[in-house]
Parts: C-alpha cells; sequence; structure tokens
C-alpha cells in the first residue's frame, strides 16, 4: 500500500492539451473517485497513473518513489478495465494467475493466491470456466480477482460498473466498498456515474475540461460545492440554480428573484451586499413538504404550484412553480402525493442554500 | 405448418440447380476419376475413339506405392511433404514476424505492410522465372558475397542432388506407426493439461504402444519393396521452398496482423501491468487467441503445397527428378504418358491427403458452429 502523489501533471496530444497542471495526493489506503462528465481527462489521468499513457510535464509518484519513467509492469498497480479485459483463451483460474506467472512465483503460491481471491470472490466453482461462460458480474469479479491476486501498492478501476445493469452494479458497488474495508488498498477508481462517487469514496475528486473542480467528502462536494459545475454535476436531481439580485430588507439580506425572496443567512457571503447580483443555489432534497415544513422557521415557508410530479416509490420528484413566476425541483418523501395544478405549502431550508457569484461562477461563503 | 413445407420446397427449388451442377461436377467427376484410377486406361489406343478400359481394382495404387519403377513418385510424395512442412513452418513463422514487427506501429507501416503483402499479387509463373534467375549457380544470390569480397557460393539451388534425412522405403509401414506414434503423443501432450485421464486414455497410452509396436515389431512388418529403395529431403527442393515462402509469408503477415489488430488494447494494456513484457504479451496472450487464424493458415497453407504446380514448372522445369512433385508427376503422367488411369490414381492420392488436413478442420469448425 501507498500513497499516490500527482505533481503539475500535463497530458498533450500534439498541440492538444487535455490535463492542464493537476495536483492530487491520494493518501494512503484512501478510496479516490475521480468523476466527471466525458472528455474531462479522469480516464486519462488514471492511464497516466498506470504508466499506459506518458506524461507531457508534472510528475507522478508512488511511494516514494517517482514513476514518470517507470514502466506499468514495475509500478505494483493493477487494474480493473471497463470491458474487464479478461484473457478469453484462458480459464479463471489462469486469468487471475496469470500476473503471478509472468513474475515467475511458485505454482504453489500461485495457486494459495489464486484459491483466497477465489474465496473472497466466491469465484471457486468456476475456476476451470472460460470467461465467455460467464455472466457478466462474475467476469467483473474474475477482473477484481486478477488485480487482488498481485496485492498491489494501488488499486486502479476504469468504469468497472458501466457494463452491468442497474440492479448487479449496486450489488457489486457493495461488494466493492467491502473489498476496500478488508484489503484497505489505495484506490483510485474512475466513473462517470456520481451516485458511485458518492457510495465508495473517502474523497471525491471532480475534473471538467482537464481541471479539478473540487477535491472533497462526498458531504463536502455535495452540501458546499465550490462552483455551480461542481453543484449541478453532483447530486441528483441536480441543485436549482436561481439567478437574483441582493436587496437589504429591514437591515436583512435576501436574494430577490422577481417577487421570490430568499433570505441569506447572517455571516454567509459577507461580500454580497444590497445590489449585488448573484445566483441562489437551492439542493432539490432542501424543499420540504407536508409535516416536515412544520419543522422550519415560518418565514422558509411559502406555497408553490405543482406542474408535474414524478413518484418513485421511496421519494416523489416535483416541479413547482413559486411565486407564478420561478420554476423549481423539489424532491420530497414519497408518501406525499401532490397532484399537478394543485397548490401546496413547501418549506426551504435556507441554512444550505449556497451562493454563487454569478460572473465566475464560484461559491461564496 | 403447411406454409413452413411450402417454404421448404420454395428453398429446395432454389437450390436444385447448384446441387445438380455440384454433384456433376464436383462429386460426379470425382467419382469419375475414381472409377478410372482402378481400371487399365492407358498406354497404346489410349487416345482411341472407345478406348478399352479393364477394371484391375488398386493395382494402379499398389503400383504407385510399392510398384519397382514408381519410385519417381514415391520421391515426389515426399518431396511433397517435406516441402509442406517445411512451407508451413517458414510461410507462418515469418509471416507471423513480420506482423509482430509492424503490429509495433513503425513509420510507414501502410507502405511496408503493401511491400511484405505484394509478391501475393504475382503469378507463380513469374515469380518462379524471377526466383530461378535469383538461384541461378553462378548469379544471383551465389554471387552476392562477392560484393564484400567473399568468394561466391557454390551450392546448387535448384539443382543439387544432395538429399539429408534419409529413410528406406522398405520400412513404410514401421514409419507410418512411428509418425502415429509422434502425432498420438503430441495430441495427448497437448491436451494433457486439460483433461489429464482422456489424454493418458485416448492418446498417449495409444501412442506409446503403437511406438513400442514399431520399434519392438520393426523385422515382423512386410516389407513394402523387395530391394532397398532410399529417399530424403532433396536440398534441391530448398530453392522452391525459398520462392514459396517468400511469396506467401506476405499473406500469413497479413492475416496475424489483422488479427492482432483486432485484440483489443484494453487486453494489452492489462497485460502489461500485468507483468507481461512485450515478447510474452505474444507468447501467452496475442498468438494463443490467434489460434483460429494458425489454423486456418495451416489448412490453406497445406492444400496449396499439395496442389503446387506452376512454380515448380517455371524454376526448375517438368521432369527434374529432384524437384518432383506429386501434381506435376500426374500431368505428366496423364497428358504427356496418355497413362489417363495411374494418373487418376495420383490425383486421387493427393485428394485423400488434402482431405485428411481440411476434413478436421472442416468438422471441428462445424461442430463449433452448432455447439454456439
Amino acid at each position: 500500500m501507498a500513497n499516490v502523489e500527482i505533481k503539475k501533471v500535463v497530458k498533450k496530444y500534439g498541440p492538444v492539451e487535455v490535463i492542464h497542471g493537476v495536483d492530487l495526493s491520494v493518501h494512503e489506503n484512501e478510496f479516490i473517485v475521480l468523476v466527471g462528465p466525458s472528455g474531462c481527462g479522469k480516464s486519462t489521468l488514471l492511464r497516466m497513473v498506470a504508466g499506459l499513457e506518458t506524461l507531457s510535464g508534472g510528475e507522478i509518484s508512488i511511494g516514494d518513489r517517482v514513476v514518470n519513467n517507470v514502466s506499468p509492469k514495475d509500478r505494483n498497480v493493477a487494474m480493473v478495465f471497463q470491458n474487464y479485459a479478461l484473457y478469453p483463451h484462458m480459464t479463471v483460474r489462469e486469468n487471475m494467475g496469470f500476473s503471478l506467472k509472468m513474475r515467475k512465483k511458485s505454482k504453489e503460491e500461485q495457486n494459495e493466491r489464486v484459491m483466497e481471491a477465489a474465496r473472497i470472490l466466491e469465484l471457486e466453482p468456476y475456476l476451470e470456466r472460460k470467461p465467455s461462460e460467464l455472466s457478466g458480474g462474475q467476469r467483473q469479479r474474475v477482473a477484481m480477482g486478477r488485480a487482488m491476486v498481485r496485492k498491489p501498492d494501488v488499486f486502479l478501476f476504469d468504469e468497472p460498473l458501466s457494463n452491468l445493469d442497474a440492479q448487479l452494479r449496486t450489488q457489486m458497488r457493495m461488494e466493492l466498498r467491502k473489498m476496500h474495508m478488508r484489503l484497505k488498498t489505495t484506490t483510485i477508481y474512475v466513473t462517470h456515474d456520481q451516485i458511485e462517487a458518492m457510495t465508495l469514496a473517502d474523497r471525491i475528486v471532480i475534473l471538467k475540461d482537464g481541471y479539478i473542480q473540487q477535491v472533497g467528502t462526498p458531504i463536502e462536494v455535495f452540501e458546499k460545492p465550490n462552483n455551480v459545475f461542481v453543484a449541478k454535476f453532483i447530486g441528483n436531481p441536480p441543485m436549482n440554480i436561481l439567478e437574483g439580485v441582493c436587496n437589504v430588507i429591514d437591515g436583512k439580506r435576501f436574494v430577490v428573484i422577481g417577487k421570490t425572496r430568499f433570505p441569506i443567512q447572517d455571516g454567509v457571503a459577507a461580500e454580497i451586499v444590497d445590489g449585488s447580483p448573484v445566483l441562489a443555489g437551492i439542493r432539490p432534497d432542501s424543499i420540504k413538504m407536508g409535516q416536515n415544513v412544520e419543522r422550519l422557521p415560518k418565514d422558509w415557508w411559502c406555497h408553490g404550484e405543482v406542474v408535474v410530479s414524478e413518484i418513485l416509490g421511496a421519494h416523489s420528484l416535483l416541479e413547482i412553480i413559486i411565486d407564478g413566476e420561478n420554476d423549481l425541483l423539489a424532491e420530497v418523501e414519497g408518501r406525499i402525493v401532490a397532484h399537478p395544478g394543485e397548490t401546496v405549502r413547501i418549506g426551504f431550508e435556507f441554512d444550505r442554500m449556497v451562493l454563487f457569484d454569478p460572473e465566475t461562477k464560484m461559491a461564496l461563503y | 405448418m403447411r406454409e413452413a413445407s411450402r417454404d421448404r420446397l420454395k428453398a429446395f427449388l432454389t437450390l436444385l440447380p447448384s446441387i445438380i451442377l455440384i454433384g456433376i461436377f464436383v462429386y460426379g467427376f470425382i467419382g469419375n476419376t475414381v472409377w478410372i484410377s482402378m481400371t487399365d486406361w492407358g498406354g497404346d489406343g489410349a487416345l482411341a475413339l472407345e478406348p478399352t478400359m479393364n477394371f484391375v481394382g488398386l493395382a494402379n495404387y499398389s503400383d504407385l506405392f510399392t510398384g519397382f519403377l514408381s519410385s519417381g513418385f514415391r520421391q515426389d510424395l515426399v518431396n511433397a511433404v517435406y516441402y509442406s512442412i517445411m512451407l508451413l513452418v517458414g510461410a507462418i513463422g515469418l509471416g507471423m514476424f513480420i506482423a509482430i514487427l509492424l503490429d509495433q506501429k513503425p513509420k510507414g507501416e501502410d507502405i511496408l505492410r503493401t511491400i511484405f503483402l505484394y509478391p501475393m499479387a504475382l503469378s507463380f509463373i513469374v515469380s518462379g522465372t524471377i526466383w530461378r534467375w535469383l538461384l541461378a549457380p553462378q548469379g544471383g544470390v551465389n554471387v552476392l558475397p562477392t560484393y564484400v569480397g567473399l568468394p561466391p557460393l557454390t551450392f546448387q539451388w535448384t539443382s543439387s542432388t544432395k538429399a539429408i534425412l534419409e529413410f528406406n522405403w522398405q520400412n513404410l509401414i514401421q514409419i507410418f506407426l512411428y509418425i502415429a506414434s509422434f502425432a498420438l503423443i503430441l495430441v495427448g501432450l497437448w491436451i494433457l493439461k486439460n483433461n489429464q485421464k482422456r489424454a493418458v486414455k485416448y492418446w498417449l497410452g495409444p501412442g506409446i504402444i503403437v511406438g513400442l509396436i514399431a520399434w519392438f515389431g520393426g523385422g515382423l512388418f512386410p516389407e513394402a519393396l523387395f530391394m532397398e529403395e532410399t529417399h530424403g529431403f532433396n536440398l534441391a527442393t530448398l530453392g522452391i521452398i525459398m520462392a514459396t515462402i517468400w511469396q506467401y509469408s506476405g499473406y500469413t503477415m497479413a492475416l496475424y496482423l489483422a488479427g492482432f489488430h483486432g485484440i483489443s488494447q484494453d487486453l494489452r494494456d492489462a497485460a502489461m501491468l500485468d507483468g507481461a513484457s512485450n515478447a510474452s504479451y505474444y507468447r501467452h496472450v496475442a498468438i494463443p487467441m490467434l489460434k483460429p487464424i494458425t489454423i486456418s493458415a495451416v489448412i490453406i497453407l497445406s492444400h496449396i503445397s499439395l496442389k503446387m504446380f506452376d512454380l515448380i514448372f517455371a524454376m526448375t522445369g517438368p521432369d527434374n527428378a529432384q524437384t518432383g512433385h506429386p501434381a506435376l508427376n500426374m500431368y505428366m503422367t496423364t497428358f504427356r504418358a496418355n497413362d489417363f488411369a495411374r494418373g487418376a490414381a495420383i490425383a486421387i492420392v493427393l485428394f485423400m491427403v488434402a482431405a485428411m488436413f481440411i476434413v478436421p478442420y472442416v468438422v471441428s469448425q462445424y461442430r463449433q458452429r452448432t455447439k454456439g
């Protein structure tokens, strides 16, 4: 197990720079998730750590060793690929033992380590099968087993769950988490799925266009996003962002959006003064309905008209118009039924409202 | 139900012309050749309007393998076997090697690929003529060393009379048993890892027993001939083998290169991360994955080598005893000597040898398809 230091790493393909001086410290035993939309450079960054892509600038070290010029096989990292990348002509046992064979480990050691991994991953009945005779989930487990037998310093995962169906994905997510709790190997995990990021990560790294947008624990990036991009990318449904102006009324600051007024908490974003344009970010789950409204201060209540309601069981998604002009998405408890056209009482957790600068799109705390 | 049987009838009627044509022109003619090979059609009056043809059973075949005057055919057959083995090893080995080099994505890969594949586009007569010049005793390859001040080579590429790996045709049965034993043991070792019981019971055990019978019972087998007759690998065929390898290695290269390009980059990356060097990637991952390509190449090249005619005709002429080939022999016997029955027998022998390669391939392909 080792820490990974990424310092000012740049990647260029010809004249095009795709990663622009990224800095990141992955601590020992940590589970880091790199998340971002397609083309943000997350897979490229992972492949640079693996040694499968060269660096155009900067430095990557694993443990105490700078690995810029170390070949992939000598970095002691193991990678799980999106399409599993199992050797189709080898049995599960041979697939899992291949790296040990290449490292000239004794037959006994190979067998012992493969059996140990197979036991943990419940693959023992399938050891003599070829990958083509396995289901998607089993193949995924073989890919993980192949990485495990190596006992690597760092695990690298490149969207390993995206080829699985939704149910299996949830199950494998749990297993991955359990595996990390058991092995405690430093892990860098790439995904575009923010639910995977939230559920698996010790810390999440959000990337966009080759720049790191924010690094933080799942709760930090959810509650305290650095900018509008993170606010919209993390969380499903995304944060409501409303454009307004700060007005001081009776000595208190409000974000005024047409007829709507959102109170700004004292001590928050002192730089916002009367007349400053501002973006107000409200998480859909910070909008409450029914009994839950009662817990909120009365001046955080208002009424809104339901436009569309989607009942998802555990919770419902509602599109609500307040003051006849501002559209908001609310995520409320599933038992609360609201019909389109109905006027309902809602309450806002304004202490969770995030303000952003409309020009820089950066959060103001 | 009715609809289905009408569909079947339509399908049958659509296929009927092809079935009739193939039935007559392929299988009918094969049958006719088999029939002719069992007659005595030939010699004087062979070209008469209504030649006399008497049924003689397997006499022509027996004469080819054991007749005193058929030593030439036997050498041709031995040549064909050595020729096939060397062509397979050479063309597949060289083709694979070039494909691995080109798979490293050198600059100008496209041009190099075309250059290597180009000999394939030439007719055998053209390449045979070129190689005949190149391998002339006092020119071409033999004078190359003189450019760096060395004495010229003296090897007679296409007319050497030396032979190596000789054996006595009298011991034909023993030799066949050795070959069978070798093949059984080879297959046994191949499947030993996957299925130990089956390998020992069906392959290794019988292989060893056959080998022991051949070893100890050598003196007991009837001899194929009443006198000693040695056959071996004639060094004069080396030139022809070189020319064929030159012509076909580009083709196997194209097959392998397409296969290598078809392997996903992730698999290569996974192998690199698993600690495989470039060489072990090809040895343990890429080449085993391309087993179907290797099998196809073996089938295609082996039946090409069994049918080889024009290249040998162009390089050493039709009646060079050292470099003869059964296909040439068949042509000469049939159309120069007018010995039609004997020519037909040679044709059927060639057909059977080719079938030995192709039938197992077709059966395994069919099984795979029905399995899949």
